[in-house]
């Protein structure tokens, strides 16, 4: 027997492609190395930790979730809230990560739920709540902010009186965690202490997927019917999974806006969610696989490809709004590509399994006409 | 028992989890300090302004203060010690001092009177709340955007 993984070729042309669209750009952008691999360390710190919260949802067979966006809300409320009560710096991160906690999980049960109604369509359906719940953030953010709820600082307060501003400043954190324990290395700035919390997450989603509740989501993720006769508890186990992607997903979303160190407070979570998916994808994941190193060469790739496409573009056609759209085009393209691929793989194998039963009911008839 | 036990230790996490926000609460509070080196007058006594104060906090020069100028310095948790290095009059040595004083939790700004805090006046007199005033910028209107479907560079 062969236990050998078969390497599959199609999971890793997105991979490929990108490298070699890299290649290509990176000597054309004009970027010079050092300041290159300074653009990706950073970003690396900025959104592995986003992209890990999509793993375990696909873990349990859900897809990509693009409900992550709840968390990425329920995050940047939190932050508002600590802005306005100044807590600065760590302090403040850690009590905004203990107030989007509360909120992310109730936000994961009711998308959990929606979600074990809408079996097999688990992808459009977290899509389209995100929509919805951003038309519920927008009221809290817009009209309860400042009238309801208590917002006292004019800087964060639109001048109308109520409602948040565009731009909230996270100047009192920025970067305060990525300088803790940073190093310099060659005039590349590491951010040690970002790494060592991506580094702990990478150890507790390997951990996790031996325990029991890991276990069963992989058994509920390859056929929830057979898990459902093996006494496992389908729906609450999916509630879970999406429960603890939502949650990291929140976590994320401070990590990645303490580096930013402002908040765009009606854009930043619907552009988060699309871009860690694009990502994921971009690194070799598809939809009902992906894994921890998926997400960190996904993270080089297509952050390499956002960094130099519009200089590339600048150089190649006098436009860099052309790189701008190439990337932006990109990005979108992988997420098609990777759905439709999962479509058709999903097609061809209902029409190989539905081959077999025709193959073998025929060969029970003609074993009985020939009796 | 096994249930009590689960519940007993699930309140006990909430709990911890409430008094790490209380402590997060308390040490992350931010304020603006702003020292202030001007002449002003308290209780029908004037008190001149410096020639130069340096303002050193965590080794670190804040601000550096002529006559009449206003320096600023943030500050996270209630205690402020800092170190005043003062010049009294063009050409004199400086001399140090450090000052330690607690920030009310309710002041996001605070006002400090170097040479009332120097003349050993109390709290009342040499403390007191920042209140910002509007930019016209601030007072504008803003047209919020709520929609955006494009990808920005700040990812």
């Amino acid at each position: 027997m062969n236990n050998k993984k078969k390497f599959d070729f199609r999971q890793a042309s997105v991979p490929v492609m990108f490298i070699i669209i890299c290649a290509i750009c990176i000597p054309l952008s004009g970027l010079s190395p050092k300041m290159l691999i300074n653009e990706i360390v950073t970003r690396m710190g900025r959104n592995s930790f986003l992209i890990l919260s999509l793993l375990i949802p696909i873990m349990a067979g859900m897809g990509l979730n693009f409900g992550m966006t709840l968390g990425a809300m329920a995050a940047e409320i939190a932050l508002i809230l600590v802005c306005d009560w100044q807590i600065v710096s760590v302090p403040g991160m850690i009590l905004a990560a203990i107030i989007s906690v509360p909120i992310s999980v109730l936000l994961g049960i009711f998308c959990g739920n929606i979600l074990n109604r809408a079996k097999g369509r688990e992808m459009i359906t977290s899509y389209i709540m995100s929509f919805f719940v951003n038309g519920i953030y927008q009221l809290i953010v817009l009209y309860l902010m400042g009238k309801v709820i208590p917002i006292k600082h004019s800087s964060i307060k639109l001048p109308r009186g109520y409602g948040i501003r565009n731009t909230v400043s996270l100047l009192s954190m920025r970067q305060k965690l990525d300088n803790m324990l940073a190093i310099n290395i060659a005039g590349v700035k590491i951010p040690v202490l970002t790494f060592i919390i991506i580094a702990i997450m990478c150890l507790i989603i390997v951990w996790f997927r031996k325990t029991k509740l890991g276990q069963d989501m992989r058994a509920v993720g390859q056929d929830m019917e057979v898990a459902r006769d093996a006494g496992i508890e389908v729906e609450k186990t999916r509630i879970i999974s999406i429960v603890i992607s939502t949650v990291l997903a929140g976590l994320g979303m401070i990590i990645y806006l303490q580096n930013m160190g402002n908040i765009a407070t009606y854009t930043a979570h619907s552009q988060i969610g699309m871009f860690c998916i694009a990502a994921l994808l971009v690194g070799g994941a598809s939809v009902d696989k992906a894994s921890i190193g998926n997400v960190f060469l996904g993270v080089v790739l297509f952050h390499t490809m956002f960094i130099v496409a519009p200089r590339a573009g600048a150089y190649i056609t006098g436009d860099s709004m052309i790189g701008e759209y190439f990337r932006v085009f990109v990005s979108y393209a992988v997420i098609t590509v990777a759905l439709i691929m999962y479509e058709t793989n999903k097609r061809k194998a209902k029409s190989a399994a539905s081959m077999e039963l025709a193959a073998a009911q025929d060969s029970e008839d003609s074993k009985k006409s020939a009796d | 028992m096994n249930k009590k036990r689960q519940l007993i230790f699930r309140c006990a996490a909430i709990l911890l989890v409430i008094a790490l926000a209380v402590v997060m609460f308390v040490i992350g509070r931010g304020h603006t300090i702003y020292f202030d080196n001007k002449a002003c007058e308290y209780g029908g006594k004037s008190y001149d302004a410096y020639y130069k104060v340096t303002v050193v906090k965590d080794k670190e020069k804040v601000a550096k203060l002529a006559e009449d100028e206003r320096g600023m310095a943030d500050l996270m948790g209630q205690k402020l010690t800092v170190t005043l290095e003062i010049t009294d009059k063009k050409g004199e040595e400086p001399h140090s001092h450090k000052v330690s004083m607690p920030i009310p939790y309710s002041m996001d700004g605070v006002v400090i009177n170097v040479p009332l805090l120097m003349a050993g006046q109390s709290a009342d007199a040499y403390m007191s709340e920042f209140v910002p005033i509007a930019t016209p910028e601030e007072d504008e209107e803003e047209e919020v955007v709520i929609d955006e479907f494009e990808m920005t560079d700040d990812v």
